[in-house]
């Protein structure tokens, strides 16, 4: 009994401490617009941008800390991913579209995940 | 002859006289008629549907930061105009962005106080209150931050902003056209910029035949300019970064000139290849008159311009996918030399004020 319940008790400790779960989420691209994502997202979670567009774009990311992520070149019908790294107020920008801008908020990696 | 056969060849006459008349006035195919440009074509349905998209905008775009305002509007006119905002006091705004040369002017690169020819061709500035990235590289976000830009280059108007705000306080009459347009504020580069701002947002366009042809006038332009349209559309390509009723995307691209100049690329990591050699879509309005073209004036003509874009530029990393050879025929190539020029508005006029 003592030894189900230690292997019971070691379980639950190991499941707490393991990484914590990370959702997917995607965002479209529409011509010159990207459409939010709605379900909150945490650092640690994977954006897919999905260029459903006519034109080819180059997204960036920028973090609260003022560090970049850029995603490469992406032509229609073209989907690339990234991991959001920094929690905190987010820009979303195209380099060859200025005029495409998106603010994100990520939650930190201990926020419960999205529903 | 019967009666019956007499009408019916007075019917056949008329409709063929109706019909000659009509192609000799170039009206061409009526309103709601498909129109076919050799291999493109388009019907009457996807044409207006592609025209909504070129309709120009009810109102001018003012930003809350910098309301509008009639006097600020003047006192960046006469600012534009005036000379004294160069260091040497010999070059104004308006010495480049000259209104008698469609705003620019007519120079492969411009030049500023020094003499030396700059890197780059000076664009035009009418329209440039829709504009969401200024400069040929981008590299400011707004009319307030590009004013300063070539107030202080060294080689356009060389003028310090702190050499400028006290050269302004000097001038009495600017003491008082600041005082009405911005009462208990002290006059300074940042006041001045902000009507000079004022002023360029308030270069609008003139309506062209294009124009009138979009509001419904279907006989505004030619046969061969609506040919030219569906060609700009379709087969040409050109819509493609040439588009909206500025015929500008207001983005980047490296259309595969050969320059040492990167543009874009000095302001982006150097992993983002595509930026290299990207320089911002002008607007094709009044681009008939407004040469030579391309960022660095290299090509003198149109027709060079087209040439290019059929080759598709050259091949290398940092090329734009957009950029792709197109085949066009020499009537394909006509009909869009003659849409072009349906983009020609009346000149946007303008008299240089009286300095203070």
């Amino acid at each position: 009994m003592r030894v189900i319940r230690t292997l019971i008790i070691a379980c639950v400790v190991v499941l707490s401490c393991g990484p914590a779960y990370s959702a997917e989420h995607t965002l479209v691209m529409h011509h010159m617009e990207l459409e939010e994502v709605t379900a909150p997202v945490r650092a640690g979670d994977v954006i897919i941008f999905d260029n459903r567009s006519d034109m080819t774009h180059n997204l960036y990311v920028i973090y609260s800390d003022g560090t970049v992520d850029n995603l490469d070149t992406q032509v229609p019908g073209m989907q690339r991913k990234l991991t959001l790294r920094v929690a905190g107020p987010a820009v979303i920008k195209c380099w060859i579209h200025p005029i495409i801008r998106l603010e994100m908020e990520i939650g930190s990696q201990d926020m419960p995940p999205a529903p | 002859m019967t009666f019956r056969r007499a009408l019916l060849c007075s019917i056949v006459v008329s409709s063929v006289a109706v019909f000659l008349a009509a192609i000799a006035r170039g009206n061409g195919p009526l309103p709601g008629v498909e129109i076919s440009a050799g291999p493109a074509q388009m019907s009457a349905a996807a044409i207006d549907e592609l025209k909504a998209k070129f309709r120009r905008p009810a109102a001018i775009p003012f930003p809350k930061s910098n309301p509008f305002d009639e006097k600020k509007k003047d006192l960046g006119r006469t600012l534009f105009f005036d000379p004294r905002l160069s260091v040497t006091g010999t070059v104004s705004c308006a010495s480049c962005h000259n209104p008698n040369l469609a705003w620019s002017d007519g120079l492969e690169r411009g030049v500023g106080v020094t003499g030396i020819p700059l890197p780059r061709r000076t664009p035009g500035i009418v329209d440039a209150a829709w504009l969401t990235a200024l400069m040929w590289d981008g590299r400011a976000d707004t009319l307030e931050q590009q004013a300063a830009l070539p107030i202080t280059a060294e080689h356009e108007m060389g003028m310090p902003l702190d050499v400028l705000t006290k050269r302004l306080n000097e001038i009495d009459g600017y003491k008082t056209l600041f005082e009405a347009v911005f009462p208990g504020k002290e006059i300074n580069a940042k006041t001045a910029i902000a009507a000079l701002a004022t002023y360029e947002r308030s270069l609008v366009s003139n309506k062209s035949s294009f124009d009138r042809w979009i509001d419904g006038d279907e006989l505004a332009i030619a046969p061969a300019a609506r040919r030219g349209f569906v060609v700009f559309n379709t087969t040409g390509r050109c819509n493609k970064c040439h588009s909206g009723w500025r015929f500008t995307d207001d983005s980047f691209h490296d259309i595969g000139l050969r320059s040492e100049d990167i543009g874009r690329g000095k302001f982006a990591p150097p992993s983002v290849t595509i930026m290299k050699h990207a320089f911002k879509t002008p607007s094709l309005r009044n681009a008939r008159i407004s040469g030579p073209y391309m960022h660095d004036g290299s090509m003198k003509t149109m027709e060079e311009v087209l040439d290019h874009y059929e080759k598709g530029g050259e091949l290398r990393p940092s090329l734009s996918p957009e950029m792709k050879p197109v085949k066009l025929s020499r009537q394909e190539k006509d009909d869009l030399v003659a849409f072009l020029e349906t983009l020609i508005g009346p000149p946007l006029a303008e008299k240089s004020p009286e300095l203070p």
